[in-house]
């Protein structure tokens, strides 16, 4: 008897917390998948800042690089009456429909990362998101000042572009990026530009392959790390020494790029920062005391990390790695 | 006389336009970069270096998988899960070698647990899982597509709880000789394919087992009312499957030296369902043929290479495929290869005519 009165005691006690929370604030958000070490950085601040923020209440839902689960959770979000929608793309077009139902519905939309296509047709509280262009653009400056600083300023350098995932805007916008800063350097001539999809196993397949269509290969600018990772294998592979026959230069900065650059594999990351936690939380909050937000896209300081440190890009001047390292979080 | 008429049945085996098909894309790629097929010895690493190599080896995991697949499909089902499979076995692979990356903070040439655990857990695992596909479908009469739907979707979880959603890096060196290791100058997983390929062949053909699946395939009231133990035979071939989509996992896994849970095995399924296809073995079950699915398995990645060689565009990429698959998969279809077939069996006799 006594046993059954503490387990009626304890489901009480566990119901009563769960309508306590169902009563708190609703967060959802819609994250892409774990595509990345960067990705999982950027989930894991967002989801520990809202889980960690006294009344607020996590719907999560990771759609596996897929837009089609990316419109079924933003429609489940509408129905389970969510008071804010966190969202990020997959790809950058295909969202009007959906995002307009968010609209309709009168949920707060926060875009985050990946911004879509039709931001100007859509209503939205706030955007938060790297400077892609700017990112596309530091890659090959660094690239084009380190050739500079090394006295090869003159020497004529074939350069492949290995992009990420046809369509997503850090891909659209890093290529934009990367081809306009080309013209500054007039050493440099793009010699294979294709796809290599963002992941390490593609990235290696691909770079395998152009070790042998092309003769010859100076510099690698990989859209992120982990193509930029998968690629030194495949140089090693061919005989060749990364970052020393192939100036490497990635994007986003992981952890696994900072070993590779101190171990002297790789030449250079260009951050693009996955913690969006405290911003989200922040504006949330601004939301919430129903202050007006700016509709600008606000991007995050960034910095440039390499072997040696000292690069000036115009707007940044690169930092060592090795000097760094051991404060990096993801 | 005998061999001309040979010709006919030549012309309608699938098996040989799939090579036709291989044959094509290859003479495309002499025409465009006659560079294409050379082969030459990479003192650095000691291994063969080329295209032909690449093509062979990257085919390397759709090729061990498309073998479970075959047996499948030859049983009248199909295997949706063994993309998942490869996720999962990379990712308790990983989550073995490096368990606590909070303790375990850098990526060396270390181990946490014993190596075989690395090796012996990841495979275990996926026959357990191919075994809950064989169940489903072998007593609760599942469709297989519905069946092996429920560890296609829900693998990948798994694969991500088991690591946190985190992708580990590894550099235990005894795991790269897997993915990228040689034996005999040649890349490891082209070896691994070798030694899965024959061992398949041996049990299905020099067993009565082949013959069981394509019985079990054509009809399997039939079958076991004629004495044969149909639930066995598909628990053994979803069994299979699983075990070899974990060879493959270990394979993928290897190459990267880190679980990706997202992307590793990513379509797999639908490449190694192609495979079998190409190769000539129909979706309705009964007949099929190991060797076509190696072939289809090449003929995949050879396309593959083809593009990245070529520097074919991002955004052109998947038409391309497309239009290439299309093309292969027309070279096969009844009409072509009747036609074909006729036109050898009215020339031969023509030729018998004209020598009477």
């Amino acid at each position: 008897m006594k046993k059954l009165f503490a387990l009626a005691l304890a489901l009480v006690m566990v119901l009563g917390a769960m309508s306590a929370m169902a009563d708190g604030y609703k967060v959802a958000f819609s994250q892409i998948g774990q595509e990345s070490d960067w990705r999982t950085a950027n989930t894991d601040s967002i989801k520990a800042a809202i889980e960690g923020h006294e009344g607020w209440e996590l719907i999560y839902d990771d759609a596996q690089q897929k837009q089609e689960n990316q419109i079924k959770a933003l429609r489940n979000f509408i129905t389970q009456g969510v008071d804010v929608i966190l969202f990020t793309g997959v790809v950058s077009t295909g969202w009007e429909e959906v995002l307009k139902e968010v609209n309709d519905e009168d949920i707060p939309l926060l875009l985050i990362d990946r911004l879509p296509d039709c931001i100007d047709q859509i209503d939205y509280v706030a955007a938060f998101g790297g400077d892609f262009v700017e990112e596309g653009r530091r890659q090959v400056a660094w690239a084009g000042e380190y050739l500079k600083a090394q006295g090869r300023g003159d020497e004529k350098v074939n350069v492949v572009i290995m992009e990420g995932t046809t369509g997503a805007s850090a891909q659209v916008g890093r290529t934009e990026g990367n081809l306009a800063a080309i013209k500054e350097y007039p050493n440099m001539t793009v010699v294979g530009q294709q796809s290599g999809n963002f992941t390490r196993a593609e990235g290696q397949a691909l770079m395998e392959s152009w070790l042998k269509s092309i003769d010859k290969i100076d510099v690698l600018i990989a859209q992120n790390d982990d193509m930029a990772l998968g690629a030194i294998d495949a140089i090693k592979a061919a005989g060749k020494v990364p970052g020393k026959d192939i100036i490497i230069v990635g994007c986003d900065s992981v952890k696994a790029a900072f070993d590779a650059i101190v171990a002297g594999e790789m030449n250079a990351t260009i951050e693009c920062t996955p913690l969006y936690g405290p911003f989200v939380v922040e504006t949330i909050e601004k939301l919430i005391a129903g202050e007006t937000l700016s509709k600008t896209v606000i991007h995050p300081e960034e910095g440039v990390y390499d072997m040696d440190g000292g690069i000036d890009l115009g707007t940044v001047v690169s930092v060592k790695a090795a000097d760094v390292i051991d404060q990096r979080q993801y | 006389m005998k061999q001309r008429l040979n010709l006919s049945v030549l012309m309608r085996s699938k098996v040989t336009w799939a090579v036709v098909a291989e044959v094509l894309i290859l003479i495309v790629c002499l025409i465009v970069r006659p560079d294409f097929f050379s082969i030459s010895y990479q003192p650095s690493t000691g291994m063969l270096y080329g295209n032909l190599i690449d093509i062979v080896n990257r085919s390397s995991e759709i090729t061990i998988i498309a073998m479970g697949m075959t047996l499948v499909i030859a049983l009248g089902g199909t295997d949706l899960s063994v993309g998942a499979l490869v996720a999962v076995a990379g990712a308790i692979a990983l989550k073995f070698l490096r368990w606590d990356v909070t303790v375990y903070n850098t990526p060396g040439d270390y181990t946490v647990y014993p190596f075989f655990l690395v090796l012996v857990v990841p495979l275990l695992v996926c026959i357990v899982m191919g075994l809950f596909n064989g169940f489903l479908i072998a007593r609760w009469d599942m469709q297989p597509i519905i069946a092996t739907l429920i560890l296609m979707v829900c693998g990948r979880g798994i694969a991500q709880i088991l690591t946190n959603g985190k992708q580990f890096t590894t550099g235990y060196s005894p795991f790269r000789v897997i993915g990228q290791g040689s034996f005999l100058f040649l890349p490891m997983p082209i070896i691994i394919t070798a030694v899965v390929v024959i061992l398949v062949s041996l049990f299905v053909r020099k067993t009565a087992f082949g013959t069981f699946v394509e019985s079990v395939g054509i009809n399997r009231k039939a079958s076991r009312l004629s004495g044969i133990n149909a639930q066995l035979i598909i628990f053994i071939v979803f069994a299979l499957t699983g075990f070899l989509s974990g060879i493959s996992g270990l394979i993928y896994s290897s190459r990267i030296m880190s679980n990706d849970s997202n992307n590793a095995g990513l379509n797999f399924e639908m490449d190694a369902i192609l495979a079998v296809v190409i190769g000539g073995t129909s979706m309705t079950g009964g007949k099929f043929s190991l060797l076509g699915t190696v072939l289809g398995s090449i003929i995949i990645r050879t396309i593959v290479t083809l593009v990245y060689y070529f520097g074919i565009a991002s955004e052109a990429t998947m038409a391309f495929k497309a239009v290439i698959i299309a093309v292969v998969i027309v070279l096969q279809s009844e009409p072509v290869r009747n036609y074909f077939s006729k036109r050898a069996a009215s020339r031969a006799k023509l030729a018998n005519g004209g020598v009477k």
